[in-house]
């Protein structure tokens, strides 16, 4: 094995320094940073987020990379805000990247796009949801998967659109608990619940806030029943997900629809925990996953089988198709600016049009002058045999809505 | 009305499931006076230790409480042999550290372990409820309720009626008399430690069928455990039983009239007044004890 190393490095290095070498190294390479928590507690969705930009660099480089440069990347892992900034820095100044692409989580993102702004590096951000991210007034930060707001804004309105029409009722005559826990992410995105609510003209009968480790979540229920809740909105983690689930069946409590939110609500271990009859029919939005409809998602179908060629095994979670997307989106652009400047570069990103529906999410993209991607929506998601299917808009629908939760 | 009353069912319920993993807690700081901050890892542990059994050799929670609570009283004891012991006569902020160290290497160690993924055993007839009169009542928390009786019922017949039961109290009492009687101190230390974690492994397999663990499941009841000791009197065994049962009620009932997030709010306003005006909590021994 070793003696084999040597071989090949010697070989390398030979090829290497050889005058004849090919057209594709005498034109060189294009770098950039791949930035991602690829340790500790974020790094299982890290690195699936990762793999969706690693399978879009490997199409590109077999496609020829951008204007016959190959693309080369640089990882950092970024645990925490803090060495997200450190990586940031590290990619910038001395590997000199000539953009970033990430990084899954908002905190982290949060941090390290202060520095690439500084610096004058663009970072595509493909994965991390919060609104700040591309509120801040910086150039040089462009942002394809949707937000928070985009997450909340689809949660009302598929109440508007689509159960209310399941259930054959008027909106206004439904009676809607928003429940949330109370950390930055529950508060977020229930206040803008709560906003577009109240635009829509939605009866909001109950704003119900819990600690995420909350050990029992009964007092909440029997509120939603006492109340007459309809139709819940829920925005958790995994843990009070379960726990709610299994204590709304404990108490006896049937809303007509419980709608949720992201990793909480997406994960099979979520719904295995649950068990598959009791998150019956439970309404999920998120980043598009991977039992919709292939003609509004072209290229999804050849996604998977890359994927599944590559590592093994099927898609972890949505989080590495959201990723592969951007990544595609972004390398265009940089192949239309024909130069890593990043003024060209955000030139080039203000000029990318696609129309919805024809990535494999199933977005378009246009970019605000915040670098904020206008044709991002979330799918509304149903759990319909321990499966989740899409079921809304219609387009990208491989199943039809049901009403209802849990078996019993 | 009927709301009420099963407000209250729920929080009695609850707070026997405070009670158990409390009683360990206060095992250990009544008798070894050791503070002991991984106690929440413990429950990680025997939980993570159920989960396996439940996994790979089809044992119902409850059937694996006897190898889980054999197991957390092995762990306690070495904890308290090769890591308190040597520092028991060192400054009580050393003991301190080492616990919380401890904690932070079992957390991380089930990271690296298991990862930050949930894991739960099958559903069982734990999960369902039975309906008593119009309420409703969680199967798996009637047998926690009554493991709870059980339990604070057979360390009192085993304090007051054994001879190593004597001894512990002894220790408990004076340290240095109990030495001059020929009691094994250290030995008393490490069976006292070890029945503390003993008691949390039992509340584990209790706790298995109705919450999915992570490695941070500790930090879901360990905090109240520790307001329920000191509002118990520290060292008081009944007392931690019935301060569970009081936080359990308020926890319930604030939940629900109040709102879900400021409940512990409340039971830390509650906390802070016992604090002033009865130090010793409610079942303390009177000043000098705590």
């Amino acid at each position: 094995m070793k003696s084999f190393a040597r071989a090949a490095l010697a070989a390398a290095l030979l090829v290497a320094a050889s005058p004849f070498a090919g057209p594709a190294a005498a034109q060189g390479t294009i770098k950039f940073g791949a930035l991602y928590p690829f340790s500790g507690g974020l790094a299982l969705l890290g690195d699936e987020s990762f793999r969706g930009f690693e399978l879009a660099v490997e199409e590109r480089n077999a496609a020829g990379g951008i204007d016959g440069k190959k693309i080369e990347y640089i990882k950092g892992d970024a645990v925490d805000p803090n060495q997200a900034v450190g990586e940031a820095r590290r990619l910038t100044s001395v590997d000199k990247v000539s953009a970033i692409f990430g990084t899954y989580s908002s905190s982290l993102s949060l941090a390290a796009t202060q520095v690439t702004e500084l610096a004058g590096v663009p970072y595509f951000e493909l994965g991390a949801v919060s609104d700040p991210i591309t509120e801040r007034g910086f150039k040089y930060v462009f942002r394809t998967n949707a937000t928070a707001r985009d997450f909340a804004v689809r949660m009302v309105d598929s109440v508007i659109e689509a159960i209310a029409p399941a259930l054959g009722v008027k909106p206004a005559d439904l009676k809607v608990g928003i429940i949330h826990e109370d950390s930055l992410y529950g508060q977020t995105v229930s206040g803008y619940q709560k906003t577009r609510a109240k635009e829509k003209g939605l009866n909001v009968v109950e704003v119900l806030p819990y600690s995420a480790k909350s050990v029992d979540l009964t007092p909440v229920i029997l509120r939603l029943k006492s109340a007459g809740v309809d139709v819940v909105l829920q925005t958790s983690y995994q843990n009070d997900t379960v726990l709610f689930f299994r204590q709304m069946k404990d108490q006896g409590y049937k809303p007509k629809a419980v709608m949720g939110a992201g990793g909480g609500y997406s994960t099979r271990d979520t719904m295995m925990a649950v068990g598959a009859e009791n998150m019956e029919g439970a309404l999920d939005v998120d980043f598009t996953q991977y039992n919709t409809n292939p003609k509004a998602t072209p290229g999804l179908t050849e996604f998977v089988g890359k994927y599944k060629a590559k590592y093994g095994i099927d898609p972890r979670s949505g989080h590495s198709l959201a990723n592969y997307m951007g990544a595609k989106v972004f390398f265009d652009a940089i192949a239309a600016a024909k130069s890593t400047d990043a003024d060209k570069v955000r030139a080039a990103v203000m000029k990318v049009d696609i129309p919805v529906g024809e990535t494999a999410t199933g977005w378009g993209a246009k970019f605000s002058e915040q670098g904020q991607n206008t044709r991002a929506q979330p799918f509304l998601m149903q759990w319909q045999g321990g499966n989740l299917v899409t079921v809304f808009p219609e387009a990208a629908a491989v199943a039809k809505m049901k009403v209802g939760v849990g078996a019993n | 009305m009927d709301v009420l009353i099963q407000l209250v069912l729920n929080g009695i319920l609850l707070g026997s499931m405070y009670a158990i993993i409390s009683v360990g807690l206060t095992l250990i700081f009544g008798i070894v006076r050791v503070v002991n901050f991984a106690h929440g890892e413990f429950l990680m542990v025997g939980m993570y230790a159920a989960y396996l059994l439940a996994a790979k050799f089809g044992l119902h929670p409850y059937a694996s409480a006897i190898p889980v609570v054999l197991l957390l009283f092995a762990l306690g004891a070495l904890v308290q042999r090769f890591l308190i012991q040597p520092l028991l006569s060192a400054d009580e902020h050393i003991q301190i550290f080492a616990t919380v160290g401890l904690s932070t290497a079992l957390v991380n160690l089930a990271l690296l372990l298991f990862g930050a993924d949930l894991y739960s055993v099958p559903p069982s007839a734990a999960q369902g409820s039975v309906q008593v009169a119009g309420f409703t009542l969680v199967k798996g928390q009637i047998v926690m309720f009554v493991c709870a009786l059980a339990l604070v019922a057979g360390l009192h017949l085993f304090m007051q009626s054994t001879a190593l039961g004597r001894a512990i109290r002894a220790t408990a009492q004076n340290r240095n008399a109990a030495l001059l009687m020929g009691v094994k101190v250290d030995k008393i230390y490490v069976i006292a430690f070890g029945m503390g974690a003993a008691c949390v492994g039992l509340a584990s397999a209790l706790v298995m069928p109705l919450y999915p663990v992570t490695p941070t499941i500790g930090t879901y009841f360990v905090l109240t455990a520790f307001v329920v000791v000191v509002l118990g009197g520290m060292r008081s065994m009944y007392g931690a039983f019935f301060g569970a049962m009081i936080i359990g009620l308020v926890d319930s009932l604030s939940g629900y009239y109040i709102a879900p997030d400021l409940k512990e709010v409340v039971y830390f306003a509650l906390f802070l007044l016992i604090l002033i005006f009865k130090p010793t909590g409610l079942f303390g021994l009177g000043r000098g004890t705590e």
